[in-house]
């Protein structure tokens, strides 16, 4: 039972990161019908942020601020300049492909992706950069049951996670903004028709699509320790898959996908084969897909006759 | 989003009013009435000249990863172009032509298949698969669809990095299937009839032989019923469906004959490598394939062939970084002359760039004398460039990482501004350029090779939303 | 005023860029650059030569390992410059870049054949890679040497190539016999990251481990996973040591790191791919190393060296310094070569360098190579992670 418990914290941990970075896929498709392919590198750019500012104000051992606002500071640089990122890739590379075929952002994005990546070995080097958590909060403070241990930093990264994802959902249902860009992602003539600012509104969703990705990259700095010019591609092709798996454009689909990910991961690597991990996970992806043609919470596809 | 009330007829017919214009106008319309026919015969008259006219083994290579390149664009602009099936599970068909190959050629089950018999093994296999894996399309449509044949993919180079230990109840050793991360070394050659294919050279007249008939089938494919019918239920299944098109099959069709052709590469790729590495097929290659076929214009046969020569073709030119020096000021003068209008106002944005980087240079050589005191990088623009670029010897990595920001900050604001803010961005945005280019990234070939090709997608795209060959055509929303 | 909002954000995004790139370069740029102040560690006081050649260098510049393609890069060029300081010669190196893909080093080599200049090359880094090349090299004869491809049978299979680090199979028995004599490992849990050089060493490894009588079980992870927390908390209590023959150390670091928090003692025994003071750094782990001293412990010739390095470059592991020793061969030999009083070429090169001795190196032993390639007399080093980090000798 502690193992499962274990198992389940470690799969949230990963899940609530995943679906972070699902919910910057899974926004901007619902309103633009486009896969941004460069996302990853977004949250990848927000990790880096995220590991200077830690540097510049002393590094993990030596900090010369308290640990609280250090961590602040951290999120809300990394997420501000994620955001800021998200919205020039949108302006540049996105907005001139408006009416074009639905392909041709995805082969724009691919070129942005491997700009950012190029830029990052370019301006940071290639060395691996570790935030090195445990000389910031070190493990064993945190819950202590018997065999079951969850640590602080796993707490606060599912924690953060909550929060702005209670935020997101607050902002879309309770929002004007939130009412705009449901509109627009309704339909995004009859919203212009109705004197909503569209442009406006999605530079609005890339922009917090994007914090959110910043926010998934401090996180994963601060538990998973690595922040290197690579990790965006991987983490977008999950973050791209959670957003799918849950319905892509659906917001509490997204998180649903980032957590199922997550949690299959870490059921399967510890109690089938960490071997066979990805296999069992794909598979399991994939008989979802074939029950769900839409995924878990997509409505199926209307199509207009 | 089409414009309100214009369909596509009417596109077309605007198209056709503007027609060609300007001095290349003539030449244009020749070509246009060269029928296809000869235009793709002197194409491959060309390349299979290529070979004679050099013997540099690095360009016979690039030869053939080009024609690789634009045999795996063509059979996935069936799928993708004709079809409208996004099939992001390509590559696995492309990696299990290249193990089967190696499965009946090699010694890792001892099997040695004569090539005539083995590569026709490899084709209906590979289509099998192919049929297989493009079941899915029944159910799942666009980017669902997409994401479960990634899975596909995914799960290839899983199981190729993962099956070199299956232990099986009626056996006493594990069973080694792929290799591992090890792969299969050490391939037969293949050898057709009589002739023995041992060098590049040989194949790459192989892979042309290959192209051509491939080239010739898909063309008459497009044009036959089938062609007509993928089209139709790319443009509206539904109504595809009602006018009786059997939708489905032709699905299944389409991913069949993409498989069978990827597969077919795949073979020829494992002969050529004489081995398969499970690092030869992870998801990059699917991204430069799908690069390379909406590059060119999805739908398109030339398009294919176009974007393949570009995307084999450019990141190999961009290698050496004298070529990547040369390309990059080409570029530089040529989008001046191509935005810069009239002559007047280039010639004083050339003289003011000119200007401005002497200024810069003495100014700092004054004020910050080791800011020009490092080695400059030489070459064969070294002399012209000494007293113009900067080149500091201290912080040079630094000062290099902030110029290329700037640079890219000032490229983007020219991408915006109009009119006289745009002049002033410009001058020192070039200056910005070549500074950053002489400093920082001539240091670093291989990253500055990304950082063009990531580049040029960007701005490729942007200019041309439908591909270099592609037409334009109004799609349905999802 | 959309305009003006627009230069408002531009201005932020130039603003908060500066800040990055100039936080991003300063590893790289403290001090002087470091070829003024010291002389070749290994070379240095010998007259000036008057020798030109190109050497290629081929390895995962780009791409998800470019960590250790960049760390190899930059000590292969920090070879060249220190050479050239201290001999006068002027060699030059030409890169190619594989992102550690086959099929880009079988286009790569073509490149490095074509062009004239390029009398030997050093790589490519993985072994597949030298499957893909190794008839390219061959046929032309060029003299290629690899600074980390392992597999035991590559330099059997290919004439022209030879390489500076021993193989699988001197690498197994050693960590083997350390683990089941010294350690008393009862229960070996063996993770490959499913890459060649790990799937080799494991392999060797657990045969070493079963005929010592230790329990072995076997795991894999993929080197691009972004969290081993399951691993590590599925590692079985009576598991005395984990060994993990890994090529990243920071993957490793954050193992050691969630083995500690899901609680867990079993020792960490890593292979040389983990030999990186700066990265991996668990406290009690063991890691082995195919030389005495590639970080400066002791040798005060090899600090030296590895200040200078880190002056100019920052930080490094294991992948560096045996391409510097490789590096420095093909240069060895070429200067070898002009001193007789013959251009350096292809075939020159080729026959200096099965001829090569080298009493000192960067490795802290001499470098000889046997009939086929390999480096003589290879011996494996155990070292020991103390409290604070640093790495003692214990073997």
């Amino acid at each position: 039972m502690d193992f499962f418990v274990q198992q389940l914290v470690n799969g949230v941990t990963l899940g609530s990161v995943y679906a972070l970075i699902a919910l910057g896929y899974s926004m901007v498709y619902g309103i633009l019908k486009l896969l941004n392919f460069a996302h990853g590198e977004v949250y990848m750019m927000g990790a880096f942020i995220g590991y200077f500012v830690l540097t510049a104000l002393g590094g993990a051992s030596s900090p010369v601020l308290p640990v609280a606002p250090l961590l602040v500071l951290m999120f809300l640089a990394g997420m501000l300049g994620a955001g800021l990122l998200g919205v020039v890739i949108e302006r540049f590379a996105y907005r001139p492909l408006r009416n074009a075929p639905r392909i041709a952002p995805l082969i724009s994005a691919i070129g942005v992706s491997f700009f950012l990546q190029a830029s990052a070995l370019l301006l940071f080097s290639a060395q691996f950069r570790t935030y090195d958590t445990p000389q910031l909060i070190p493990f064993s403070t945190g819950i202590e049951a018997g065999p079951l241990r969850i640590s602080l930093v796993r707490m606060l990264v599912i924690g953060s996670a909550i929060v702005l994802m209670v935020a997101l959902t607050l902002l879309v249902s309770r929002t004007r903004l939130g009412k705009a860009m449901r509109a627009v992602s309704y339909d995004r003539e009859a919203a212009a028709m109705m004197g909503i600012d569209v442009d406006r509104v999605i530079v609005a969703t890339f922009f917090i699509g994007s914090v959110l990705a910043g926010a998934a990259g401090v996180m994963v700095g601060l538990v998973f320790e690595r922040v290197f010019h690579f990790m965006g591609f991987i983490a977008g092709l999950k973050g791209f898959t959670a957003a799918v798996i849950g319905g892509i454009g659906n917001i509490p689909g997204a998180m649903l996908g980032g957590l199922l990910i997550g949690l299959a991961e870490a059921f399967s690597a510890s109690y089938i084969s960490s071997t066979f991990q990805n296999l069992i996970v794909f598979g399991i992806l994939i008989v979802i897909m074939l029950v769900r043609p839409s995924g878990l919470l997509g409505s199926p596809a209307l199509t207009k006759v | 989003m089409p414009r309100i009330g214009t369909d596509e007829w009417v596109e077309q017919q605007e198209l056709r009013t503007e027609y060609y214009t300007g001095l290349t106008a003539p030449a244009r319309r020749a070509f246009d009435r060269v029928g296809p026919g000869p235009r793709f015969f002197a194409f491959l008259a060309i390349c299979a000249a290529f070979p004679f006219l050099t013997d540099s083994p690095f360009l016979i290579r690039v030869g053939v990863n080009v024609l690789l390149f634009a045999l795996l664009a063509l059979g996935l602009n069936i799928v993708v172009g004709w079809a409208g099936l996004l099939d992001l599970g390509y590559i696995a068909f492309y990696g299990f032509g290249a193990y089967m190959y190696a499965w009946v050629s090699s010694s890792q089950f001892d099997v040695h298949l004569p090539t005539e018999l083995a590569i026709p093994l490899v084709v209906t296999a590979s289509a099998l698969l192919g049929l297989l894996l493009g079941l899915p399309s029944w159910r799942l449509v666009g980017d669902y669809l997409a994401i479960t044949t990634l899975f596909f993919a995914q799960i290839f180079v899983e199981l190729a990095l993962n099956l070199d230990r299956i232990n099986l109840p009626w056996r006493d050793q594990p069973l080694d299937l792929t290799g591992g991360p090890n792969g299969i070394p050490g391939l037969d050659p293949m050898r057709i009839l009589t002739i023995d294919f041992l060098q590049t050279r040989d194949y790459f007249f192989l892979l042309l032989v290959v192209f051509a008939l491939v080239v010739v089938g898909l063309y008459y494919v497009n044009e036959s019923r089938t062609g007509r019918g993928w089209r139709a239920s790319r443009e509206d299944p539904l109504a595809a469906e009602l006018m009786t098109t059997p939708v489905n099959r032709l699905k299944l069709l389409a991913f069949a004959m993409g498989a069978a052709i990827a597969g077919l590469t795949g073979s020829i790729f494992a002969a050529v490598q004489t081995g398969v590495f499970p690092q030869n097929f992870e998801v990059t290659l699917l991204i430069m394939i799908y690069a390379a076929l909406i590059l060119g214009g999805a739908g398109s046969i030339s398009g294919a062939v176009l974007g393949a020569v570009i995307v084999a073709s450019v990141p190999e030119i961009l290698r050496t970084p004298e070529n990547a020096r040369l390309l990059f000021y080409a570029a530089l003068v040529a989008v001046l002359v191509a935005t810069v209008r009239p002559w007047q106002r280039l010639a004083a944005v050339a003289a003011a760039t000119v200007v401005f980087g002497v200024a810069v240079h003495e100014l700092v050589s004054l004020a910050w004398p080791a800011g020009d005191e490092g080695a400059s990088a030489g070459g064969s623009l070294g002399w012209l460039l000494d007293s113009w670029i900067l080149v500091p010897a201290e912080h040079q990595d630094t000062i290099g990482n902030v110029g290329f920001v700037l640079m890219v900050a000032g490229l983007l604001a020219l991408t915006v501004l109009g009119g006289d803010r745009r002049l002033v961005v410009l001058v020192p945005t070039i200056y910005l350029a070549a500074f950053v280019w002489e400093n920082r990234l001539i240091a670093q070939p291989s990253v500055t090779r990304q950082l063009l090709f990531g580049a040029l997608l960007v701005a490729m795209m942007t200019r041309r939303p439908h591909g270099l060959l592609g037409t334009p055509r109004v799609e349905n929303p999802i | 005023m959309k305009k003006s909002r627009f230069w408002l954000l531009l201005a932020l995004v130039a603003a908060l860029a500066v800040v990055a790139a100039s936080c991003g370069g300063d590893d790289d740029d403290e001090g002087e650059p470091a070829a003024e102040d010291t002389t070749a560690g290994d070379t240095g006081g010998a007259e000036a030569v008057d020798c030109t050649a190109s050497i290629g260098i081929m390895g995962p510049f780009t791409g998800d390992v470019a960590a250790i393609g960049q760390e190899q890069l930059n000590w292969a060029k920090f070879a060249v410059d220190q050479f050239n300081e201290g001999r006068g010669t002027s060699f030059e190196l030409v890169e190619g870049d594989t992102q550690l893909d086959p099929a880009q080093a079988a286009t790569v080599a073509p490149q490095f054949v074509s062009n004239s200049d390029i009398v030997a090359v050093v790589g490519p880094a993985g072994s597949q890679e030298v499957e893909a090349v190794g008839s390219i090299y061959g046929n032309a004869g060029i003299a290629f040497i690899s600074p980390s491809a392992t597999a035991t049978n590559l330099t059997e299979d290919f004439e022209t190539f030879f390489r500076v680090v021993p193989t699988d199979a001197d690498q197994g028995p050693t960590d083997a016999t350390y683990m089941a004599d010294e350690l008393g490992a009862q229960n070996v849990l063996i993770i490959d990251d499913q890459t060649s050089y790990s799937t080799g060493l494991a392999d060797s490894t657990t045969a070493a481990l079963e005929e010592a009588g230790v329990t072995v079980s076997r795991e894999s992870v993929s080197q691009d996973q972004t969290d081993f927390s399951a691993l590590a908390s599925g590692v079985a209590d009576d598991t005395d040591v984990v060994f993990l023959p890994w090529q990243v150390a920071a993957n490793a670091q954050l193992f050691g790191n969630q083995l500690a928090e899901q609680g867990k003692d079993a020792v960490i025994f890593g292979s040389d791919g983990l030999f990186s003071p700066d990265d991996f750094k668990i406290a009690g782990s063991y890691v082995s190393s195919f030389a005495p001293d590639i970080t400066g412990l002791d040798d005060p010739a090899i600090q030296e060296l590895v200040a200078a390095f880190e002056d100019e470059y920052g930080d490094f592991g294991t992948f560096g310094p045996p391409t510097y020793a490789a590096t420095t061969v093909v240069m060895e030999a070429a200067t070898a070569v002009c001193e007789g009083g013959e251009e350096p070429s292809r075939e020159t090169i080729l026959e200096q360098m099965g001829q090569t001795d080298l009493p000192e190196s960067i490795l802290g032993q001499p470098i000889r190579f046997t009939e086929n390639g390999d480096i003589e007399d290879a011996t494996f080093f155990i070292f020991q992670v103390a409290e604070d980090g640093s790495y003692e000798l214990v073997q």
